[in-house]
């Protein structure tokens, strides 16, 4: 029933097929890129903001073991309790562990994307403890037995109408097209999980490693409930969480919301560090943190794959992708869908099992321009699409275009690094003008066959999908340096 | 016990294995990092933002924007001159709401605001399954933000973190003196003596999850009253 990363290509043309689909992201594009537009407008310096951010999570990870046993032993000290997990089933398995021990029946969730990598709610569901999801979005794809489509808003997929009937079969109200009657009846029945609930499970936005403080963004305050009112609070998150210092969050909390859903600040914040001190305090009586890696500490092997981890699932990118915007995120097949999860999805689960996720991608660069931590996921497309043909991941089943593996990996290597410096790009530039002597029509790089394909094995199969534009005769920056700075120069420019 | 062991000897398995293989994936990256850097860029003493000369402002242009920017989010906000006032405005909100209940903090400034009356029922540190019963929560709170219009909440100082967050409306009081400009200020000021939770508040519960249609008061209050004291 739910789709998988492996047939991207098929669930995408569906997708473009479904006009329901269509009409619930409509508003994606307007709403939240146009939000974003302004709240960023708010700081005064966004480009050194994002700057800040990208270095500090880069120098965070290029040291995370020591950064990640300084936060243990701070919370520690604060009485936070600590267990490791190599892997997803390893944390089911302790968070599974914890509940039974407690004799936990009644469990709160709010949202939280490593709980979902995990599958924790089928972990826990399998052995008879029933987690309610109490994010509206994740509440109303709990309700439906789906998955999320969107890692901010995951019910994105779905219309007004299907919700309202959702609500009308599973939870009996009367159908109603108002949002605020909806909303109203989810708080409604929520308010007694949140009564009984004998544990809350929680995610985590940053963990800060000179406090052991962990921080939770949200705008709803089922975190703030979930984190607040049961005896036990249970906070599941993955090891690339940490930033260095307290201070680090200045940056964090002005990048995070108004990249993520346009707003200065979202309603709230929990900004947790420890246990309560004394029995009458309020808050939970302990709480426990399940450090996960599944599959993080891999992608550090490389600084292109590294930048993976500084993703703070803002879902900008998502927002601003024209292929998630068409799609839609079940089609990805992951949990985590659009640029991000292209690039997370098959480090995560294997790159074979996602062979087509980085080709789901224009490489129009709209991701790279909104992410508030400057991942170049371009860059990393490009750099696992390489690892895709020459086969240094994914396993060595047999493969029909083994011929072409070498050429094609190495212009895809080549091409990403082209677009990785301006002084590479120039000479990038000199040898396509060369090649591409073979291939242009109407200047334009049109679809290469017969002949000329069979002696450019790397554009074969690629340019079959898309038509790039021919690379010019002289480039801008060669008439910029030629002269064309000079006011004189420009009649000839314009006389070309 | 024998299965406490075993969960720990796992435990202490797990953890080294992590440690060990971020540690060995990082020393497979350095020979590729420099090259990296220097496409990328890398500044190890870290990046310097650019932040206009702020002016000082005083407490009463503080409150100002403060209540504007709450606005802005849909909070509703006043400022008065002094205790008196602050009690006057309380006792106003309470009898446009007409509550049946009403949950207050163990701040002694609240104490002093909220008038006791035969006909409301006024619970101090409220119990968690008394406060779904509430109407209204009333708390101070320990600073202000500002440029943002947020409320800022230390566990340590005051019993708020649930009478804030579970009745439908929530009544916060604070003081002018306590209004900082900036985020980066009041993370400073939060970080000297950390309360062990430290709960941020701009403006009403929200969510977006329908069509990306807002609505308010989802599981949090659906209505925040400020009122500031200029004193
Ligand atoms: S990759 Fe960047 S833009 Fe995309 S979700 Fe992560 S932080 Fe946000």
């Amino acid at each position: 029933m739910h789709l998988t990363s492996e047939t991207f290509d098929q669930n995408a043309r569906d997708a473009l097929r479904d006009p329901v689909l269509h009409g619930a992201l409509r508003n994606l594009a307007d709403n939240f890129v146009e939000r974003r537009r302004a709240a960023i407008a708010s700081v005064d310096d966004w480009e050194g903001l994002r700057e800040k951010a990208r270095v500090i999570k880069e120098q965070t990870l290029c040291h995370l073991d020591r950064y990640l046993l300084q936060f243990v032993e701070n919370a520690e000290k604060a009485g936070v309790k600590f267990h490791w997990a190599r892997d997803g089933k390893e944390a089911c398995g302790i968070v599974l562990n914890l509940l039974k021990k407690r004799g936990a029946k009644h469990v709160v969730k709010s949202k939280s994307m490593a709980t979902e990598e995990i599958h924790l709610n089928a972990a826990l569901e399998a052995e008879g403890i029933e987690p309610v999801e109490t994010d509206l979005g994740e509440w109303i794809i709990q309700l439906a037995g789906e998955t999320p489509s969107h890692i901010v808003v995951p019910a994105i997929h779905k219309t007004k109408a299907q919700i309202a009937d959702l609500f009308v079969d599973k939870v009996g109200i009367e159908k109603t097209d108002d949002v605020d009657v909806l909303t109203r009846t989810a708080r409604n029945i929520l308010r007694q999980r949140f009564a009984e609930a004998e544990v809350g499970i929680s995610g985590v936005n940053f963990g800060v490693a000179e406090t052991g403080t962990i921080v939770i963004l949200e705008n709803e305050g089922n975190i703030r409930l979930t984190t607040g009112l049961p005896k036990t609070h249970i906070a599941v998150m993955g090891i690339e969480k940490i930033i260095p210092k307290f201070a680090d969050l200045d940056v964090f909390l002005k990048l995070l919301p108004r990249s993520g859903t346009g707003q200065r600040l979202t309603a709230y914040q929990s900004i947790i560090t420890g246990v309560k001190r004394n029995v009458t305090d309020e808050g939970p009586d302990e709480i426990h943190i399940v450090l996960m890696d599944n599959g993080r500490s891999r992608m550090l092997a490389h600084p292109v794959t590294r930048q993976s981890l500084a993703c703070i699932r803002c879902g900008a990118c998502l927002n601003a992708c024209p292929v998630y915007q068409q799609v839609g995120g079940h089609a990805y097949g992951s949990v985590y869908p659009g640029p991000i999860g292209a690039v997370i999805t098959p480090q995560l689960i294997g790159i074979s099992k996602a062979k087509q996720l980085p080709y789901a991608s224009s490489l129009c660069g709209a991701c790279r321009e909104v992410c508030p931590v400057k991942i170049d996921i371009p860059e990393l497309l490009l750099h696992l699409r390489a690892e895709i043909t020459d086969g240094t991941a994914g396993g060595a089943e047999s493969n029909p275009q083994r011929k072409r593996k070498f050429t094609e990996s190495l212009a895809f290597r080549m091409y990403g690094f082209a677009w990785s410096g301006p002084v590479s790009y120039g000479l990038g530039i000199k040898a396509a003008r060369l090649m591409q002597k073979l291939v242009v029509r109407d200047g334009r790089i049109g679809k290469v066959s017969g002949f000329v394909a069979k002696l450019l094995p790397p554009l074969g199969a690629w340019t079959a999908w898309r038509d790039a534009p021919a690379v010019a005769e002289r480039s801008f920056r060669e008439q910029w340096r030629d002269g064309l700075g000079n006011n004189s120069q420009w009649s000839v420019v314009s006389g070309q | 016990m024998t299965e406490v062991n075993g969960q720990t000897v796992k435990q202490d398995e797990a953890r080294k294995a992590i440690l060990s293989s971020i540690r060995a994936h990082l020393a497979t990256s350095a020979p590729f990092d420099a090259d990296w850097r220097e496409h990328h860029g890398y500044a190890s003493e870290g990046v310097a933002v650019w932040e206009p000369i702020r002016m000082a402002m005083s407490s009463a242009a503080l409150a100002h924007v403060f209540c504007a920017n709450l606005e802005s989010v849909g909070g509703h906000c006043t400022v008065v001159a002094d205790e008196t006032e602050a009690a006057k405005q309380v006792g106003k909100i309470i009898d446009q709401l007409d509550p049946r209940r009403i949950a207050i903090s163990n701040s002694e400034l609240i104490g002093r605001l909220v008038e006791r009356n035969a006909a409301v029922e006024i619970v101090e540190n409220a119990h968690a399954e008394y406060l779904f019963d509430c109407d209204l929560g009333v708390t101070s709170a320990q600073w202000a933000i500002a440029e943002t219009g947020t409320l800022v909440l230390e566990s340590d100082r005051e019993s708020h973190r649930l009478t804030s967050l579970v009745p439908p409306v929530h009544l916060c009081v604070l003081r002018a003196a306590d209004i900082r400009q900036t985020l980066g200020e009041i993370l400073e000021l939060a970080s000297r003596d950390l309360s062990r939770t430290v709960t941020f508040i701009t403006g009403a519960s929200r969510t977006s999850d329908i069509e990306l249609t807002l609505a308010i008061g989802v599981h949090g209050p659906g209505e925040l009253h400020v009122i500031v004291i200029a004193d």
